[in-house]
């Protein structure tokens, strides 16, 4: 193993991860006060918590009670014994989501067939870059906070060993994701030779399908419960759980701090030898599978007919239609955005499958008008809001194509805004009809909710595609950014306050349903003032797109 | 030649400090098979990506086919066919979907999009794979793909980085076949490459680019005498004209 080698790969994937975050980087050489700002900030962060909760613990709780240490000590045990645990899950999400937006470039992988540089060093590199960012970064900041906590209530070993334990989970979760990587990249190629022309559905759905399990679950765990049952519930099943490797570390934890160190020591010896096991894997997996390369996809056979779509009946030119067509296509094809379709559904998914035992009595004022905002409201206004800031970007660098045709500024803009409207729509339709069902309501409120949707799906496609041209990055590598941050957090806050304008009328009709003596009027007298509203702020946006778009047209490749 | 098919007058651009192209002059005569040669950085894209308006010049003026750039774009695109240096395509779509899809972005009826479509194909053995996704193909089919995107429409006027780029010999012969029945046709192609063998037996006359500056102009006979040497080929005045003829020491310095 040559660590040149791998410090080196782990110092040009950490550059690649600064380049993402869409920092300018002129020189190889980093700014060793850029690249080591964020492990500060999580170690000042993780001092000044420490040193207030341990403060606290002491001078207001333990010096006021002190029969109150015994009774927390489970509570702060239960919360050690989890560390190891959570990091693993939180760094295994966001590692393979990390991983999930690379999925379009595959250049890194290849870098062994060409340099001397072998699969050991490749793999061991892979793991240790995927660890740093967000999951050390976290650990830096946790472990720190316990360190300091533990100084105050005295049990500064165990606080050591769980801080340890941290970095050791981490790694286990970005050698765990490594072999997940290695393994869909084979698995899924093995599935598109065998389904042939279905290849490009079976991707989508089982993609859409993936990502949904993988949100749901998570969302599910960590906020479903709550935090703190959360920690409490690892703390107690993990023990039970003796036989699954990734909680070993927990189980050390747990009988080091019981006093039982043999078993302690096993448990150790067990989880380095786990890790050590993942990480071999992960080398032969490469080895095998690292240079393969996905099949190619075959979508049509046969002559080819030109297809006479119904986008010429509704008023667009074939090139406006050509541009529609083809963004179908890459929302449908492309693994980093089909990541789009899902925001929504989760957002109504999880707290649905939280309610639905309440469904049947749900009638409260305010759970119907959270449920509202949940199917109606707020999923078409995400759709709209995330797609019209991608649609520009997502291009990438295949927009010479768009520079160099006959578009007009305001042919792009009407086909751009068309599919951010079409698939804002789509969404409410599915989330809209699924509410409906499930929680019957007035016809009244079924019309002013749906139309409402349809005003601020109009309204936001619009705000949020001028932002998403303004803003357009069609850098593609390490991975496709679509958008500028600075025009990302704009887009947010413009949406925002465009979404607040449109639904200000409301609050009289809202503020009637709480307060009993408050009178109203009908609320699809509101709703017309919404119209109003939502109509004004598409056309000026939308005006604000083609200006836009003249700019971003002529200005090109400059 | 009835019409200037390109003017460039005066034409600078600028990258901070750097003079991409700098004060050049150029006239192409309609139905001309025009060359530009220079070595890497010597301002050859810059100077085709003025003539698409894909770049803003910072000085001087550019007129396409008698439309002045940047005053109707979209006029002037249907009428151009343009092929990048290295032509990044739509890989989540099959070849025969891209192709669809150009023709459409320029109008063509589809029987005629289909008739050309076929045949283009065909005539660079695209057939077969024509309904994979492109992020199957090699480098020399995507090239494919890019030149036949750019012939599709029957454009006026061919601008071209490095069109042969990756093709195979076959395809590469049929392109430069091609390329001299489009200009019996009337059709201009501006082409830029480093093959001197491809731009010697294609082009009409050869401009060679040096630091953003139009070096030299003229047909074979023409830089020959400029470079005087009379009975030369292209590689030697190429390098007498830009100064970098003298390789021996640089090789001898590789050596050691």
């Amino acid at each position: 193993m040559n660590w040149k080698n791998v410090a080196f790969l782990v110092g040009v994937e950490r550059k690649s991860g600064r380049l993402i975050r869409g920092q300018v980087l002129t020189h190889y050489r980093e700014s060793k006060i850029g690249a080591y700002l964020f492990y500060l900030i999580a170690l000042v962060i993780g001092l000044v918590v420490g040193f207030l909760v341990g403060n606290f613990y002491v001078t207001g709780v333990i010096s006021g009670d002190p029969a109150l240490a015994t009774t927390l000590q489970p509570l702060v045990n239960s919360v050690l014994f989890s560390l190891p645990t959570l990091v693993l899950i939180y760094s295994l999400v966001f590692t393979m989501l990390s991983q999930i937006q690379r999925s379009g470039i595959k250049t890194t992988s290849q870098v062994p067939y060409w340099l001397p540089i072998t699969w050991q060093e490749h793999t061991l590199a892979s793991i240790l870059a995927n660890m740093m960012g967000f999951p050390l970064i976290s650990i830096v900041g946790i472990a720190t906070g316990v360190i300091v906590f533990a100084s105050f209530a005295g049990f500064i070993v165990p606080a050591v060993l769980a801080s340890l334990a941290m970095i050791a989970a981490a790694l286990m979760a970005s050698a765990t994701t490594e072999i997940f990587r290695i393994l869909q990249v084979r698995f899924l190629g093995a599935v598109y030779r065998s389904t042939g022309r279905a290849a490009i559905w079976v991707r989508f759905a089982g993609s859409l399908i993936f990502f949904l399990l993988f949100y749901i679950a998570y969302f599910s765990i960590i906020y479903g419960s709550g935090a703190m049952t959360f920690i409490q519930t690892i703390a107690t099943t993990q023990n039970a759980a003796w036989f699954v490797p990734f909680v070993w570390l927990g189980i050390m934890l747990y009988n080091f701090t019981s006093g039982t160190l043999l078993l302690g020591l096993v448990f150790m010896a067990l989880s380095l030898l786990f890790i050590v096991g993942l990480f071999y894997l992960g080398v032969w997996l490469n080895t095998r599978f690292g240079l393969y390369e996905p099949p190619a996809i075959t979508v049509t056979r046969g002559a080819y007919t030109p297809k006479v779509g119904l986008l010429g009946r509704l008023g667009f030119s074939s090139t406006e239609a050509a541009l529609v067509r083809k963004d179908l296509k890459a929302f449908t094809r492309r693994r980093e955005l089909m990541t789009i379709f899902i925001g929504p559904i989760v957002i109504v998914l999880v707290p649905l499958m939280q309610s639905l035992g309440a469904a049947g009595q749900a009638s409260s004022t305010s759970f119907n008008l959270l449920w509202l905002g949940l199917t109606f409201l707020l999923p078409a206004s995400i759709m709209a809001m995330s797609l019209g800031s991608l649609i520009i970007g997502e291009e990438g660098r295949a927009v010479w194509r768009i520079y160099a045709a006959p578009f007009s500024a305001r042919s792009f803009v009407k086909s751009k805004f068309f599919l951010v409207v079409l698939f804002a729509l789509i969404v409410l339709v599915i989330t809209g009809t699924a509410g409906a069902f499930l929680y019957r309501m007035s016809i009244q409120t079924f019309l002013w909710a749906t139309f409402e949707a349809i005003f601020l799906a109009f309204a936001l496609s619009a705000v949020s595609l001028s932002n998403g041209i303004k803003g357009a990055d069609f850098n593609e590598v390490p991975r496709p950014r679509m958008i500028r941050v600075e025009w990302s957090i704009i887009n947010l806050i413009a949406c925002f306050l465009s979404g607040a304008a449109i639904l200000a009328p409301l609050i009289p009709y809202v503020l009637s349903s709480f307060i009993p003596n408050m009178t109203s009027l009908d609320p699809l007298v509101y709703t017309a003032i919404s119209g109003v509203i939502a109509v004004a702020i598409t056309l000026v946006f939308y005006r604000i797109c083609i200006s836009n778009a003249k700019e971003l047209l002529s200005k090109a490749e400059d | 030649m009835s019409f200037n098919a390109v003017e460039l007058k005066n034409v600078t651009k600028r990258y901070n400090e750097i003079v991409a192209v700098d004060h050049v002059n150029l006239t192409i005569g309609s139905g001309e098979i025009f060359g530009l040669l220079g070595p890497n950085g010597s301002g050859k894209s810059t100077t085709l990506k003025m003539l698409m308006g894909l770049v803003q010049p910072d000085e001087g003026s550019v007129t396409v086919l008698g439309l002045s750039v940047g005053k109707d774009p979209v006029a002037l695109k249907r009428m151009v066919g343009y092929v990048p240096e290295a032509p990044r395509l739509y890989e989540f779509l099959t070849g025969v979907e891209y192709l669809d899809f150009i023709g459409d972005v320029f109008g063509m009826q589809p029987e005629d999009k289909k008739n050309r479509i076929d045949e283009y194909l065909k005539a660079l053995q695209l057939e077969g794979r024509e309904g994979d996704m492109i992020n199957s193909y090699s480098e020399g089919m995507k090239q494919k793909i890019a030149l036949i995107s750019a012939f599709l429409h029957r454009p006026k006027l061919l601008i071209m980085d490095e069109p042969l780029n990756a093709l195979d010999p076959r395809s590469a012969r049929i392109v430069k076949d091609f390329l001299q029945e489009l200009k019996r046709q009337g059709i201009t192609t501006i082409l830029s490459t480093h093959v001197l063998e491809i731009a010697q037996a294609m082009c009409d006359r050869i401009g060679i680019m040096y630091q953003g500056k139009l070096l030299a102009l003229g047909n074979m006979n023409e830089l020959r005498q400029l470079a005087k040497l009379p009975n030369s080929g292209l590689e030697d005045v190429f390098l007498k004209l830009t100064g970098t003829g003298d390789t021996r020491p640089v090789v001898e310095e590789l050596l050691k």
